[in-house]
């Protein structure tokens, strides 16, 4: 009786304490991305206050009116911001899916020689630093003269896509069996048919997933843009970010509120994803 | 002949930018001074590199962040995946929780912490003082010490999920039959853990590493807009040092060898990474 007493009261024990962990851990992960919601809706007197205010007294809307108003009053051009990104990163990940599909699929289906070396110079291609890449890419762009334009920033995007698609797609492909494709071809397909009817059907969610998170990357990216665009016309929103700093002070509430703007494609498009990006990942990873 | 897309775009927008990094490096070019690209002055840049203090600072600091940073992640990855693998209902709710840092762009994690972290208006300080634990401002970002640590801080925040997701993923995966036939001869939980699960996991967590390795420089972000290498270059990084080099000294030449630095640097992670991950691939017997 004791001893079961005692398992009884160690386990309840052990069960608080992992609630409790776990408890700290979500908090951890939630509290910075809420606490910018709130101050994205709270008035610029209250985000200053001394000593703090802990429970809003009012919200309004008034970052977010002042964002989207006329330069003159404090706002930027948040909606060219919001269209440049959109462009340049739907755009590219479009493109990078084209090539990253045809790249996916000559990995996962032939056998070619120096095949392993091409994976790896291709994955090396991707860690190169953005910064470190953004020197010369700024001077061949200046030739050029692409420099703060939406195709210069496109290209970039889309080499920087195009090898961890390619890992991904590789690893989707696999799992489609051989044999159906075979099977395909044994009925009369040739191989370009075999592919579009059968593979890619079978592989379509998963190729999604790698589209998803191409746009994500180039959505986020800052270090590139920031070098390798100049004005309205090509800034994208997380260099728009910065045009809240100024020298001395900074906007922290009209920060918060671009922010979230920012912060809500995302937050979609991931939610629609995480599965299959979880199970991309590991495949390709594993199996690879 | 399928990967000829994926060639042509990582020649034109990666390689051939690199090796005119790798030309000028070995010019004094600058910005300003476009004939300067012309004139070879052999490895005086490198060599100019090898004796300067803060370059060799920033160079070890970045070394320093990167082992500090990559270790707690992957201990707080695997911290978070055993307890929410643990929790027998609302896990998919968990889940999603734990993709949220993951959209989260990191210029908008610098940001965020940066105003987190405010000595003035941020959240820790607001509780600190609140609680009454601390009666004066941290000064989080000012402190050369303690802006090191908030960095860390965003940085682990941002990266911590995508462990925790793959190793969650691995812990699904792993079969029961062994971990019950160690129950029944009589193993404690820590023997289990340590000689079964913990073998199991270690391809996942080299998954989670090798990509992290191909994103090494994204805590550029978070450092340029959390303190930008201040104060009084405490926190100078490699790849904040280049940025200044190139676009605000506008010594090209220099920052360009400076790159080099960096990319070796990366090279070198992702090729550890993607080593150790093919030879857990290959203890645990997947096919390669």
């Amino acid at each position: 009786m004791n001893i079961n007493q005692q398992h009884r009261l160690k386990r309840y024990f052990f069960k608080g304490g992992h609630l409790f962990l776990l408890f700290i851990a979500m908090s951890i992960i939630c509290l910075p991305g809420l606490w910018i919601v709130l101050n994205s809706f709270r008035p610029t007197v209250e985000i200053m206050a001394k000593p703090p205010v802990w429970i809003p007294n009012s919200l309004s809307l008034e970052h977010y009116r002042a964002m989207f108003g006329s330069v003159g009053q404090g706002g930027i051009p948040v909606g060219r911001y919001f269209m440049n990104s959109l462009v340049i990163s739907l755009t590219s990940t479009i493109i990078a899916m084209l090539v990253a599909i045809a790249g996916g699929y000559a990995f996962a289906r032939y056998r070619f020689r120096g095949k392993s070396v091409i994976f790896v110079t291709f994955m090396l291609t991707r860690a190169v630093p953005g910064v470190a890449l953004s020197l010369p890419l700024f001077i061949v762009f200046a030739k050029l003269g692409i420099i703060d334009t939406h195709f210069g920033l496109i290209l970039v995007y889309v080499a920087m896509n195009v090898p961890f698609s390619i890992w991904l797609i590789d690893g989707f492909f696999r799992q489609v069996p051989k044999e159906l494709a075979e099977a395909a071809e044994i009925d009369g397909c040739t191989r370009w048919q075999a592919f579009w009817k059968v593979e890619f059907p079978v592989a379509k969610a998963g190729i999604a997933s790698a589209a998803i998170f191409a746009f994500l990357t180039s959505w986020n990216e800052y270090a590139l843009a920031s070098q390798l665009t100049r004005s309205v016309f090509s800034k994208t929103m997380p260099v728009g970010l910065l045009d809240f700093t100024s020298e001395f002070t900074i906007n922290w509430g009209g920060m918060c509120a671009l922010a979230v703007l920012m912060i809500i494609p995302a937050l979609i498009l991931t939610f629609i994803v995480q599965k299959h990006l979880i199970s991309g990942l590991t495949f390709g990873g594993i199996k690879g | 002949m399928l990967l000829l897309p994926a060639i042509i775009i990582l020649l034109a927008v990666v390689l051939i930018p690199l090796l005119l990094s790798f030309y000028s490096s070995f010019t004094p070019y600058k910005l300003t001074r476009p004939e300067s690209l012309y004139k070879w002055i052999g490895e005086y840049n490198y060599v100019k590199l090898a004796g300067d203090v803060n370059f060799w600072l920033a160079f070890g600091r970045t070394v320093l962040l990167l082992t500090i940073a990559l270790n707690l992640e992957m201990l707080l990855g695997l911290g978070i995946a055993l307890l929410v693998n643990r929790v027998t209902w609302g896990q998919r709710g968990l889940r999603t929780i734990m993709m949220f840092p993951m959209m989260f762009s990191p210029i908008l994690v610098g940001f965020q912490f940066k105003f987190i972290f405010n000595d003035n208006v941020g959240l820790v300080n607001n509780a600190l003082q609140s609680l009454g634990i601390s009666d004066q401002a941290i000064p989080w970002l000012v402190d050369g010490k303690l802006a090191m640590f908030s960095i860390i801080f965003a940085e682990v925040w941002m990266s911590t999920s995508i462990f925790a997701i793959l190793i969650l993923a691995g812990l699904f995966a792993i079969p029961k039959d062994p971990l019950e036939a160690a129950k029944v001869d009589g193993c404690t939980p820590w023997q289990s853990f340590r000689h079964i699960t913990l073998p199991f996991l270690m391809p996942f967590i080299y998954i989670a590493l090798a990509i992290r390795s191909l994103d090494v420089a994204r805590a550029y972000d978070i450092v340029k807009i959390m303190t930008n290498g201040g104060p009084a270059r405490r926190t100078e990084l490699l790849w904040t040092l280049i940025g200044r080099t190139g676009y605000v000294d506008a010594k090209m030449g220099l920052a360009n060898a400076m790159g080099y630095a960096s990319i070796i640097l990366a090279v070198f992670f992702t090729v550890y990474f993607f080593r150790k991950l093919s030879s857990a691939r290959a203890t645990l017997g997947f096919d390669t």
